[in-house]
Parts: C-alpha cells; structure tokens; sequence
C-alpha cells in the first residue's frame, strides 16, 4: 500500500520535474530570470484542482472517452509548444536575443499543462483513498515520499544541466526535450487509440521479453524516453517524427553556435 | 417542372410533398441500416468492480478484434484500470461507468489490475 503510492506519485511528479527542471536550466542557459516557473507551478496546481472538480463531466464528454480526448489535446499542445520554445531557442543562439518574454510566456503554459495533468492524477488517487483515515496517513505518506523522490531527480538534474560545461549552450537541454517530446506524443497517439479516434492495429513489435514496462527500468524508460515495450505503428511514426523534428532544432543550434563564434574571432 | 422544386419542412399534402416524405424516410432507414453494422461490429465485454475486485475476473476475447470494454465501478471509491501488456491506463471515478476500447490482439493473455487497489484487484483478458 505504502509502496504502491510512492510509485504512481513517483511516476507522476518525474514526469513533470524533468520537464520543470531542463526548462529551468535552460532559462539559466538564456539569461532569462527563473521566477516565471512559480508562476507556472501557481497556474499549474490551480488547473489540477479545476481539472479534478470537473472530472465526471469531463470523463462523459465525446460517450465517455472524454479524459482520454482532453489529456490527448494536452499533451499534442505541449508538444506545439516546446517546438515553438526549441525554435525560438534556435533563433536567440542564432542572432541579438529577443523575445524572452515570449520564452517565458511558453514556458510557463508548457509546465501548468503538464503539472495539471499529471496533478489531476496525483488529486485523484490521494481521493480514492479517503474512505478511512489510517488509509489516507498511508496513501499521503507514501504520497509525499514519492513526490520528495520525484523533485528531488529533477533538481539534480537541475544542477548537472546547469554545471558550466554543460550549461553554456541549450544543445543538452534541448536533446532531452526532443526525448520528452516526442514520449509525449507517441502517448497522445496511444490515448487517442484508447478512445476509438485512431485506428489501432497489433503492435509493430513486442520487447516485453526485453525490458517489461512494469520494471524498474521499464518504468523509467518510459517517463524519461516514452519507452513501450508494444507500440502500434502510428505511435512509432509519431514518436520518430516528433523526435527527428526537435532533435534536427538542437543539432542546428551547436552549428549555429559554432558559427557566430567564428564571426566573433574572425 | 414539379419535380424540380426543393422538399421543405412545410406540410405539402400533394404529390411532391409524399415524394418528399418517402425520400426522407428511406434517408432515415438508410442511415439506421447504414450505421448498424458499425454499432454492431464492435463486441461489448462488460467488468465490474466491487469491493476492489474485478468482476469476471477473466474475459475472453476474440482475438485480432477491437472490442469495447464497458467498467462499472460499484465501488464509491475511484479506480484505475492498468495493464502494461495491454497499454491502457484509465480512471473509473467511483459509482459510475467508463468506456475502454482494447485490441486487436493476438491470441494470448493480457494481466490488468487495479492501480489504486492492486493487492486485490487483479484480472486477466484472453484473446483466443
């Protein structure tokens, strides 16, 4: 009981501390001031409350296949949302910075859908536990050890991203986006699945045998890389696609970089 | 020249208007007989989930064919039906009904449990 809700906690809140902490680490990388992710985290948790006040309405809507539709339309929107970050990124390394505001402003939006999504999750299993008290102490303790678990991945990753080697160009922080991204993505794709609004078809391949996704490793594979051990072939077209996109953004800016460091010695 | 004129809502007792009638109802027939077959060709499983147990807690399946899972949550308390093997993952709030679609699969067995009670809410889907 106690280990089951630090795991699903766990799952929860890694998915959206590295996503927090490689946005943070790239304002450092940027020179734009860190105080937009409390706000981002504000609007976040605000969400998840909406979110799970609203959740038998929501779960009805499109004959009752309506949570998988909306967190589908999240998670494609954060998606939009880190190209449009990665290209504005690209375009800061490429000439004078410009539009920090705008960095900020998609970034705040990047993290409180991610933090209500994955927050709608942690209100509800914290909820399904509420029928007696000594079970609540243990779900919420197990709960917070989870999430202390959680944060504290994303704040040393924080600081490995931030060490000055590492710091100094966004490359790092944007290959790893790419791999979030594109997880995101292929989840989207499997939601939509779910919900009979994309065909689905057997897998293309199954590495159960390989690396079961209810291991360890399996399991943080998947939050950090969007592993599936039996992907259907639109996942996997969603997931590279998304992947190649974001991945050719960071390539261009250690050219970019190298480029304007040329100008700047010759 | 009567032929050519558009079928309105209006009562038109004449010849056009009982043209325009058996039109409209042969649409409607049409589109019941045309959306039948579409109903009908997925199959509904029902599982229930009382007490934090899955009820049955084996369902066979056709295999390679998508069916519609319908849940129904007796409990108060919500749950979320998990299976790694058949990639879903979806929360049925308490005291109410959710819809899943799974497949197709190959012929096998396919665990789920219960993420928020897995200690005992554990079940299994046989395609064959």
């Amino acid at each position: 009981m106690l280990l089951t809700s630090v795991i699903v906690v766990l799952r929860e809140v890694l998915e959206s501390a590295l996503l927090i902490s490689v946005l943070v680490a790239l304002s450092g990388t940027l020179g734009i001031s860190r105080r937009w992710v409390m706000w981002a985290l504000g609007l976040g948790l605000a969400g998840a409350v909406g979110f799970s006040l609203g959740i038998n309405t929501i779960s009805d809507w499109f004959d009752g296949v309506g949570m998988e539709v909306v967190s589908a339309f999240m998670q494609g929107i954060i998606y939009l949302l880190l190209l449009a970050f990665a290209l504005l990124v690209l375009w800061n390394t490429h000439s004078t910075r410009t539009g920090s505001l705008l960095i900020r402003m998609i970034m705040v939006l990047i993290v409180a859908l991610a933090v209500a999504r994955e927050g709608v999750e942690v209100l509800i299993y914290m909820y399904a536990h509420t029928e007696s008290l000594p079970h609540f102490i243990h779900a919420l303790t197990g709960a917070v050890i989870g999430a202390a678990i959680g944060i504290s991945v994303g704040v040393l990753l924080y600081y490995l991203l931030s060490y000055p080697a590492i710091g100094k160009s966004p490359t790092t922080g944007l290959v790893l986006l790419a791999f979030i991204g594109a997880g995101l993505l292929s989840q989207a794709v499997l939601l939509l699945i779910q919900a009979d609004w994309v065909p689905s078809h057997l897998p293309l391949w199954d590495t159960t045998d390989w690396l079961s996704e209810s291991s360890v490793t399996g399991q943080l594979l998947y939050v950090l890389v969007g592993y599936e051990a039996t992907p259907t072939a639109i996942q996997v077209a969603f997931y590279f696609g998304g992947l190649i996109v974001l991945l050719a953004i960071a390539a261009l800016t250690v050219v970019f970089r190298s480029r304007s460091a040329e100008e700047v010695s010759g | 020249m009567m032929s050519n004129r558009r079928c309105t809502t209006g009562n038109d007792m004449g010849w056009h208007g009982l043209k325009c009638r058996l039109v409209r109802t042969a649409f409607v027939i049409a589109c019941m007989v045309g959306s039948a077959p579409v109903l009908a060709d997925k199959p509904v499983f029902i599982l229930e989930i009382s007490n934090h147990l899955f009820m049955p807690a084996e369902i066979v399946i056709p295999a390679n064919t998508k069916v519609k899972l319908m849940v129904h949550n007796l409990d108060a308390t919500s749950e979320e039906f998990e299976s790694y093997e058949l990639n879903r993952e979806k929360v049925i709030m308490g005291k109410r009904k959710a819809v899943i679609f799974i497949g197709p699969l190959a012929p096998g067995e396919y665990p789920f449990f219960g993420e928020f009670h897995p200690e005992t809410a554990q079940g299994k889907i046989i395609a064959e």
